[in-house]
């Protein structure tokens, strides 16, 4: 008989997998992961759903870091943002593999293994994701000067890349909304960011666009247009680097709402 | 002589025509220094550079591309704003620029300012408002962000030297590959003027250096070094001349970048080529691939090309062209071959070298392995062996190799691949268009 741990899809619920299962003592052979959320029931097994303890999943991570080193455990807080049905168990593997090293720091090159190497794969296109999202987001100011913008992002990244705006804009109060999850991350300034979860997007009411808004989003859209060369002409090249789903939130995208003078 | 304007122009217009001014200069990367914000003002930068954007040519937008005036004293004949074109003509005020970078960069729309300039009155007065720009940004507007500006050539080193305080890269085209092509097209420059700016910086640099490790917070001196620019198709170099001198500015002037620029025919000028098949691309993306065999994989200039074999062969990569004339070096095993070696191996790229050698060190590799460590074993497989097997069993032979390589057809970027690329496997590898 195998024992299912269910968990939550985020860092927490699986790193508290990870401390259930390990400690249940049915053995790692008898034991799975999943962080799926609607899972055809499978014969010959039981399930255990596994309640996300910020305490169990801390006291897993920080032996992660400790033994199999920090780039081990970006690794697995990476990969734990990308939607994949199997990440969870590789990266219950992972982990069990890392602890019976003599040096848990080589895990990260022993591609060889499957669980690594999805593991390792998944962080690259987090990562990935993230890294367009910082180019890609488009803030636009609003009447009260707070810096707002959607995303609609296919892994979740807002952890991963408010870090980087508030490092370039400690003094502005922005805020990041992720529509495919309800979720924000909010910059006040000269403060530390946070996560807000459960945000409706339908129920927020956000104050009207700055009197400059429109005047500096036509000057990014005539700009845009302006750079490109007539006589290069790719869309084809434009599109394999900037898929059309980003475009929805992007300025330059758009059409002109109202043209404004300043 | 194009019509003056009055200062009343609005921004809206100055920003399309030198931003529109400006687009022909290729280098648009943000990349090179790594800098967290201070704590106050606005701005970071990130050593890998961010995209923000890609413009209808599939070109990253990362920084906000402007020339501070397109009012030119000078008459290149390759230029859109060369003094004799009637063209609208627009300046910046350093003021519109810091309000432009920073409304552009607070909604994340860039990563900074690419500032350059014709040369307006004289080089001095021309980079003093270079200077007085970037001190407003910095100073004023306390702007962390990425600044990538022009030095003027023939202006007062002094200068140049305090705006290269301000900058994070700075860079001087070269634009034509020789001197002889200078003469011809742009007479009022030459290539010992450019290069004494190129020179300063680099100096300055080291010296720069020097200071920062003896005091951690002395002044960063264009922490992001310096880049510069070639026309490619212009004037009649090879691609061997066009390379050794990449090579040259790599080695001697320790430039970070070289960029290559297939010639735009803006101009109507007898002395500059027709271009029926438009700018040249597919060179052009030779010439790259060429920049990062030098760069990244211990090649040089004379390995590739020499005066016998004076451009590359449309058909087929750099690498996989010099493979084909060196298959003594090969097969190579994979399991056993130092980095240097793998890294020549066509297939193999830096990131699959350097994981092949840590890779094998905790486990036995195999195809599948090779393959999810990103290795492309289309091309890869004619010259390596794995543990002493082939994948399948293939011919050590340059006919044979090159015929399946061809057959496996290089992913080109969109749209440098010419139409006659299907057919002209026979014709003059000394493809020009
Ligand atoms: S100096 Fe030459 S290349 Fe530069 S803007 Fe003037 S005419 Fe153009």
């Amino acid at each position: 008989m195998i024992r299912v741990f269910r968990c939550e899809d985020t860092l927490t619920g699986i790193l508290t997998g990870v401390y259930d299962a390990w400690d249940s003592r049915l053995g790692h052979q008898n034991v799975r992961l999943s962080s799926v959320a609607v899972e055809d029931l499978e014969l010959f097994c039981e399930y255990t759903d596994v309640e996300p303890d910020v305490e169990k999943a801390g006291k897993v991570f920080r032996t992660v870091k400790r033994r199999m080193g920090e780039e081990a455990a970006l690794m697995i807080a990476y990969a734990s943002a990308c939607p994949h049905d199997g990440k969870a168990d590789a990266i219950y593997r992972m982990i069990v593999i890392g602890l019976h090293l003599p040096d848990g720091r080589e895990i990260c090159h022993m591609l060889t293994r499957p669980e690594v190497n999805l593991i390792f794969e998944l962080r690259k296109k987090a990562w990935h994701i993230a890294h367009r999202y910082m180019g890609f987001v488009r803030f636009r100011e609003l009447e009260n000067g707070v810096l707002f913008s959607e995303i609609e992002a296919e892994a979740d990244i807002l952890a991963m890349i408010a870090p980087h705006f508030a490092d370039r804009m400690p003094g502005e109060n922005w805020a990041l909304l992720d529509r495919n999850r309800q979720k924000a991350a909010v910059h006040p300034a000269g403060k530390n960011w946070f996560i807000l979860e459960d945000v409706d997007e339908a129920k927020l009411s956000l104050p009207g666009l700055s009197r400059e808004e429109s005047y500096f989003q036509e000057l990014w859209r005539r700009f845009h247009r302006a750079v490109g060369i007539r006589e290069r002409e790719n869309k084809a090249l434009q599109q394999a680097f900037l898929p059309l789903k980003f475009r929805n939130v992007m300025t330059e995208f758009q059409e002109m709402s109202t043209p404004l003078k300043r | 002589m194009g019509y003056r304007i009055g200062q009343e122009m609005d921004l809206m217009q100055k920003l399309e025509i030198l931003a529109d001014a400006a687009k022909y200069d290729v280098a648009c990367t943000s990349s090179g220094v790594d800098r967290k914000n201070t704590g106050s003002g606005t701005g970071n930068c990130m050593a890998a550079g961010i995209c923000h954007s890609f413009s209808s040519d599939g070109r990253c937008i990362s920084l906000l591309k402007i020339l501070f005036t397109n009012e030119c004293i000078f008459d290149c004949r390759y230029c859109i704003n060369r003094r004799s074109n009637d063209v609208p003509r627009a300046s910046f005020t350093p003021q519109e620029v810091c309000d432009l970078t920073m409304g552009f960069y607070r909604r994340n729309y860039i990563e900074g300012l690419f500032l350059s300039s014709g040369i307006f009155q004289s080089p001095d007065v021309t980079m003093d408002l270079l200077y007085q720009t970037l001190y407003k940004l910095r100073r004023e507007y306390n702007f962390q962000g990425y600044i990538h500006v022009k030095a003027i050539p023939g202006a007062d080193p002094e200068i140049v030297e305090r705006t290269g305080y301000l900058a994070d890269r700075m860079s001087v085209n070269l634009e034509l590959p020789t001197a002889e092509g200078l003469r011809v097209l742009a007479p009022q420059k030459q290539r010992s003027r450019m290069l004494a700016p190129i020179r300063q910086v680099q100096m300055r640099r080291q010296e720069n250096r020097q200071e920062l490790t003896l005091y951690r917070h002395a002044p960063k001196f264009v922490p992001a070094g310096q880049s510069t620019q070639m026309i490619i198709g212009a004037s009649g170099e090879s691609d061997f001349q066009i390379l050794k001198v990449a090579e040259h500015m790599y080695r001697k002037y320790e430039m970070k970048r070289v960029f290559y620029s297939a010639f735009v025919r803006v101009n109507d000028d007898s002395l500059l080529p027709a271009l029926p098949g438009g700018p040249p691309l597919l060179r052009e993306h030779r010439l790259y691939q060429a920049d990062w065999l030098l760069r990244y994989y211990g090649f040089h200039t004379e390995e590739l090309l020499s005066e016998e074999r004076p451009d590359f062969n449309v058909l087929l990569d750099p690498k996989c062209d010099w493979a084909l004339r060196h298959l003594e070096y090969f097969p190579v095993e994979v399991m056993k071959a130092d980095y240097q070696t793998l890294l020549r191996v066509p297939g193999i790229g830096v990131r699959s070298a350097q994981r092949i050698v840590k890779t094998r060190r905790l486990g036995t590799l195999d195809y599948g392995v090779l393959k999810k460590i990103g290795v492309v074993l289309k091309r890869a497989v004619f010259f390596i062996t794995c543990g002493g097997r082939q994948m399948y069993p293939v011919r050590l032979e340059e006919d044979y190799i090159l015929r399946n390589l061809l057959d496996g057809k290089e992913k080109l970027p969109a749209g440098t691949a010419p139409a006659c690329m299907q057919l002209s496997l026979f014709d003059d590898p000394r493809f020009s268009v």
